[in-house]
């Protein structure tokens, strides 16, 4: 393991793992069987005796304050239970902590709106009753009166002095700013031969909508003080340290239990507001509540993906197109609330010059809040916003100076034997080969022939584009990075933890802390258990889900940010290799008192290496120490079969004056090239090539892992195409439901060509890397394929992130709106 | 998702339906349900009454006569996208219907719930009013028959009014060609903009989502000329939302008419 | 006459089981299947009849089950994604689906199954195109279809 290695010095290189194994292949899901015959657990399946349905009475105002609420006639209806107001809210519970320093730490975030609401769908009441039905009929009974006061929609006002402010405590709407100064800017200008200059680019606000929507089922147990919460939280040791506090109580008090959930993408972090405004109903009713989300609440107030600007970029390049380093002002919108904010303002630096060799970089970086939808972590959560950035500047630049983009990104990519290779800002990419995944996906598209087909297309009418997304999955957090933020927090690196255990009939039980809601975590879990104790995944029990109350939790729990390959199956590993050990020693000690190297794992045996006949089955060696331990000699009766591990990342603390340090421990890489044509006449446009190819070192199950690539690339497409959540000017989401928010069908989804590459990590133990959010490299290409589709109709420059039909008809019919955007000067 | 509480009623003749909806002026006909349903889980609009169509026989025929194919009001778009009859009288209405939503709303909606929510967006207004199609209402005082450009009035507004119903749709068997183009949200998905057009006896046109009901242009010849000064003499007012700007839409009903027209003429 | 009714008690065969149930009229299907019949398999995911996780089959035809009302299904048979299997023994389509990776969270999985399945019932022998417009009403956000359509596919081939 290499728990005890700083990475920048000594690299623990691990011993690769002996194949032919199940590591590495593509055995059937262990999850499938019972989700596919609906008998899989989700929250809303979990029902209690008694149990009352919990409705939300959300703000119909983005921004008011609130004068009075009246739950009487609620009460009156039969079979309501009871309800719960932000006034008792603010008696009964404390503010939930915020990561920020002033002025966005004095942000007060309460279960429910007291005083004011901040964006539309904000919960003011929450009403319980017998059915879904009556809760929803009863919270229309609730009479709240509000004076509206004005709305911030625009994140680019939200400084302004006659800007509306949205939180008095904290007397400012800033959240978080800081500069990112890295290298020598200054001094690459006086170097580079060319500076280019982009106005403004905008990313759109989208999420990843996962098809279940959150909520949960809260048991109070009066006599212990403890709640269950039947829940789809995806990052329980986040969830409690948000939520033990507020509800002034220890973190042991919060149990939370998940077996299926229906997806999640980062969208299931930020659950402590509704959470606790559950738990409280649970002890106040003395029932058990249940609370489902619909969609058009997830839409209008769950979690939002950030939004971010980034204005007035320069960047330094050389004539031969070398780019030397760019500079420019990023302000992010968080949304009503921080919650997990301002970590976003630091992730991104994770993978600070993309995929490219750039010294010099300058950032700017400001987080405001606005009267809209609170933000959470989604798929690929805050380097996507900088991953699209840096791949917009590479296009724009590469056209503005008559380059090509193949050439310009293989002139700057990081090289295949530059690697480990330290970025400006201290993070490690631990290894890659981005020039040959890019040759690998282009020649899956046929590039080649590329220009043989643009001029098909041009005699059907059609423009035809092709777009590459350079992007890097960077997964296993160091935690350290939100000192960067705030040096006074006290979090870094990170853990996670599983067990695995030898019962007295000999079964194999795994837990894991992980969270899984369909990366198939009970599989590939099973498959290093079964490679490391001899036997196969069928005899390998995973309990599904997660539980706190299994003991293989730790504070950074979770299943978030590409990490479980390296942290979760790290656990695993960690804890079935101690049990391997266990089951030699007692073997070794039953078996004649033979040395442990004696004994061999095989078949579900422990076996004398010279002598096979002298074996011992699992079942034994699980009999003899949990139920007939006397006959064990007394050096070996402290074996327990029972072994647990926590996996602990080789992190430092990022040194906090110059924002400097590793970030992350892996770097996984996805490059995409996408062919698209344009119908010039209605700006609609149509998807006809694509291609993806991921490195991510070993892969554990590489269907799996291909699996992870198509999803990733279906989201990514529904952004770069349709998915907005746009807002009115009075802060109305005008996106709350599939009919407006369009994510892509079965007929949007081109075919989807993958190809990949293994390049191991030498930092973890399988040679494996996290993957899964992929970047958001189908937005870069969509974005790139787009503005070269347009070249011939007057060079428009593509500066949003999602670019529906008639944002492409604006870019056909006006393109020196855009093209004002931009200017080269040369030195 | 939840709706308020409500009655249902599922009359077993067009008498009983009729009666039922005159006695209950909050009562609402349940065709399909694939509209009417949505509004009611959103608690848009309220409901005391769901009087269901499903149980009335013959509102699901489908026949032929002479000169005309005649529809039930509760077709589905699934049988108009397979119907022989269709395919062979007016097969627009086929390819047209088979464009909707997806295969279980195609199972379940119905071309009189299309047409009675007379949502903008929808498909099918501007098709039967390109073809000339005319529907047939019934009420207290018995049926009347309505042209299909006079049946939409406006955005969820139809000729049908309170206590009464749509009985059924007739629509000329095609002589010649017919057209129909559409920018959607997505493939197959909500329209933008869409246009259908007629060459069955002069050259009708008829755009949908640019006004509160189709709009029916006569063009003077089947060429691209003059439908598109046609559509640029039409002043368009066009609405603008997240998924287009006016400008957009009235970009789209040009090059949509014209496109429209160029199958209508192709198949003709 | 048909009177208006508030409530009323309906029976309803699932899967080939005949349930009584009083239900009130606003009642939508899926919460009849899913809260009083305790059939979880079929999913919720939207409120808006866009996603196609309530897919169920009543009578032979394939809907949403979100805008259907419980009390219009009184008399019907209805298939849901409990009753593929038999006797414990995977359908080939849910064999199919495991086998190549057409399901992640599993979620959007039953009204997946039961679209695949109309769609095979009615042409045991789709084109990759026919199959996407089958299960165009049924979104998934982990799978990017890729892997569904094969499934679907191999299942169509595998049954022929």
């Amino acid at each position: 393991m290499t728990e005890t290695a700083a990475p920048t010095s000594a690299i623990v290189v691990e011993e690769q793992e002996t194949r032919p194994g199940f590591i590495g292949t593509n055995i059937p899901r262990k999850e499938d069987r019972r989700l596919v015959q609906g008998e899989g657990v989700f929250f809303d399946d979990v029902k209690r005796h008694g149990m009352g349905f919990v409705h939300f009475v959300r703000a119909p105002y983005a921004h008011a304050k609130i004068v009075s609420v009246d739950v009487s006639r609620a009460l009156e209806l039969k079979d309501v239970y009871g309800t719960l107001t932000g006034d008792e809210v603010a008696i009964l519970t404390d503010p939930f902590f915020e990561m920020s320093v002033p002025p966005g730490s004095e942000i007060k975030d309460y279960a429910l709106a007291v005083g004011k609401t901040r964006f539309v769908g904000e919960p003011v009441v929450a009403v319980v009753a017998a059915t879904r039905e009556l809760a929803r009929d009863a919270a229309e009974l609730v009479e709240v009166e509000y004076e509206p006061l004005e709305p911030l929609v625009d994140a680019r006002a939200a400084l302004e002095p006659e800007a509306p402010i949205l939180h008095e405590d904290a007397g400012s709407n800033l959240v978080w700013e800081g500069v990112f100064d890295w290298g020598d800017w200054e001094g690459c200008v006086a170097e580079a031969d060319r500076i280019v200059r982009i106005k403004e680019l905008h990313f759109d606000r989208f999420s990843s909508t996962p098809l279940e929507c959150s909520g949960c089922l809260v048991e109070f147990n009066r006599g212990t003080g403890q709640w269950t919460m039947y829940c789809n939280h995806q990052m329980p040791g986040i969830g409690a340290i948000w939520m033990a506090p507020a509800l002034r109580v220890g973190t042991d008090k919060l149990r939370f239990v998940t077996q299926d959930i229906g997806g999640a993408f980062g969208n299931k972090i930020c659950l402590h507001p509704y959470f606790v405004a559950c738990c409280l109903l649970a002890r106040k009713l003395n029932r058990p509540v249940q609370w489902t989300e619909w969609r058009t609440d997830q839409h209008t107030a769950n979690a939002h993906g950030n939004e971010r600007w980034f204005e007035d970029t320069e960047v330094a390049v050389k004539a031969d197109g070398t780019l030397l380093g760019f500079k420019t002002s990023a302000i992010d919108d968080c949304g009503a609330f921080p919650r997990y904010e301002p970590l976003g303002c630091i992730i991104w630096a994770q993978v600070t010059p993309g995929c490219y060799r750039w010294q010099n970089i300058h950032v700017d970086f400001t987080q405001v809040a606005t009267n809209k939808s609170p933000v959470s972590p989604n798929r690929g959560y805050s380097r996507m916003q900088h991953l699209w950035f840096t791949e917009r500047v590479i296009d724009i630049v590469a056209h503005e100076l008559g380059l090509d983009p193949v050439e310009v990104r293989k002139r700057n990519y990081v090289k295949e034997d530059e690697f480990p290779w330290t970025t400006p800002n201290g993070c490690i990419y631990d290894s890659g080969d981005y020039a040959r995944c890019l040759d690998i996906a282009l020649e899956l598209i046929g590039y080649d022939g590329i220009e043989e087909r643009r001029e098909d297309a041009e005699n059907r009418g059609k423009l035809l584009g092709v777009g590459i997304g350079s992007t890097l999955d960077s997964g296993t957090n160091n935690f350290g990075q939100s000192m960067l933020l705030n040096p006074d927090l006290q979090f870094s690196g990170n853990n996670e933890v599983a067990t695995v255990k030898l019962d007295i009939f000999g079964e194999v039980v795994v837990t894991l802390g992980t969270v899984p809601q369909g990366q198939g975590h009970e599989t590939t879990a099973a498959q290093v258990v079964a490679d490391a104790l001899g036997i196969t995944p069928d005899e390998v029990t995973v309990r599904p889900g997660h539980d706190t109350y299994w003991n293989s939790h730790a504070g950074f729990s979770g299943t978030y940010a590409s990490q479980f390959a390296v942290t979760g199956l790290g656990a695993v590993k960690g804890a079935v290799d101690q049990l391997a050990g266990e089951i030699r020693t007692i073997a070794a000690a039953v078996l004649g008192g033979v040395p442990e190297e004696a004994v061999v794992l095989e078949g579900g045996f422990a076996k004398l290496r010279a002598n096979p006949e002298a074996a011992i089955p699992f079942m034994g060696i699980g009999a003899i120490v949990n139920a007939n331990n006397a006959v064990l000699p007394e050096e070996v009766r402290d074996v327990t079969l029972n072994c647990r591990y926590v996996y602990v990342p080789p992190f430092e603390v990022p040194d906090t004056e110059r924002k400097y340090g590793n970030l992350t421990l892996t770097y996984a890489t996805q490059i995409h090239v996408c062919v698209l044509e344009v119908d010039p006449e209605t700006g609609a446009y149509e998807i006809v090539d694509y291609a993806a190819v991921d490195d991510c070192g070993n892969r554990i199950h590489p269907q799996i892992v291909e699996g992870q690539v198509h999803g990733a690339t279906a989201q990514a497409l529904g952004a770069a195409t349709h998915e907005t959540f746009t807002y009115d000017e009075q802060g109305n989401l005008l996106t709350p439901n599939f009919y407006d928010y369009h994510v892509p069908h079965a007929l949007d989804m081109p075919p989807i060509k993958t190809g990949y590459i293994e390049s191991p990590s030498p930092f973890t133990s399988l040679g494996a890397k996290g993957m899964g959010e992929g970047g958001g490299a189908g937005i870069h290409a969509v974005c790139a394929a787009l503005q070269d589709a347009l070249r011939p109709v007057g060079n428009p420059i593509v500066h949003e992130s999602c670019n529906p039909p008639h944002r492409v008809w604006e870019l056909i019919s006006n393109p020196e709106e855009s093209r004002g955007r931009v200017a080269v000067e040369s030195r | 998702m939840l709706l308020a509480s409500v009655e249902y009623a599922c009359p077993g003749s067009v008498d009983e339906a009729l009666s039922l909806l005159a006695a209950n002026p909050n009562g609402r006909a349940l065709a399909g349900g694939q509209t009417l349903v949505n509004v009611l889980k959103a608690r848009i609009a309220a409901a005391e009454l769901l009087v269901d169509l499903n149980g009335i026989p013959g509102f699901r025929e489908i026949r032929e006569t002479d000169g005309a194919l005649e529809l039930g009001p509760m077709v589905t778009y699934t049988q108009l996208a397979r119907s022989e009859e269709v395919l062979r009288s007016r097969p627009i209405l086929a390819e047209v219907a088979a464009q909707i939503a997806d295969v279980q709303v195609r199972n379940r909606g119905t071309l009189g719930g299309n047409l009675c929510s007379s949502d903008p967006t929808n498909h099918l207004p501007p098709v039967l009013v390109a073809v000339g199609a005319t529907m047939t209402i019934a009420g207290a005082s018995g049926t009347r028959t309505v042209p299909a450009e006079e049946f939409f009035l406006g955005v969820y507004l139809t000729a049908v009014g309170p206590g009464e119903l749509l009985t059924g749709i007739s629509v000329p068997r095609r002589q010649a060609g017919d057209g129909f183009a559409s920018v959607t949200i997505g493939a197959d998905g909500t329209c933008i903009a869409n246009a259908a057009a007629s060459v069955n006896g002069g050259v009708r046109v008829a755009l949908g989502c640019v006004s509160a009901k189709p709009v029916l242009l006569e063009v003077p010849s089947a060429d691209e000329e003059s439908v598109r000064s046609a559509v640029a003499g039409a002043q368009l007012d066009p609405p603008s939302d997240i998924h287009a700007p006016a400008a957009y839409r009235r970009q789209l009903a040009g090059v949509l008419a014209a496109r429209a027209l160029r199958q209508a003429s192709g198949a003709a | 006459m048909s009177a208006p009714v508030a409530q009323k008690t309906i029976s309803v065969e699932v899967n080939g089981t005949t349930y009584e149930r009083d239900v009130e009229a606003r009642r939508l299907l899926v919460h009849f299947l899913r809260d009083d019949l305790d059939l979880t398999g079929t999913h919720v995911g939207c409120d808006t009849g866009n996603c196609g996780a309530c897919s169920v089959i009543v009578d032979g035809t394939l809907l949403k089950s979100c805008m259907m009302l419980a009390i219009q299904a009184d008399g019907a048979s209805i298939e849901t994604v409990e009753g593929l299997g038999t006797d414990g023994e995977l359908s080939s389509l849910q064999q199919a689906f495991s086998e190549h990776h057409a399901l992640q969270c599993g979620y959007c999985t039953p009204g997946m199954l039961m679209s695949a399945k109309a769609l095979l019932d009615e042409n045991p022998e789709p084109t990759e195109g026919e199959i996407r417009r089958a299960i165009q009403g049924n979104i998934c956000r982990c799978t990017g279809y890729v892997n569904i359509v094969e499934a679907i596919s191999a299942a169509a081939e595998a049954s022929t």
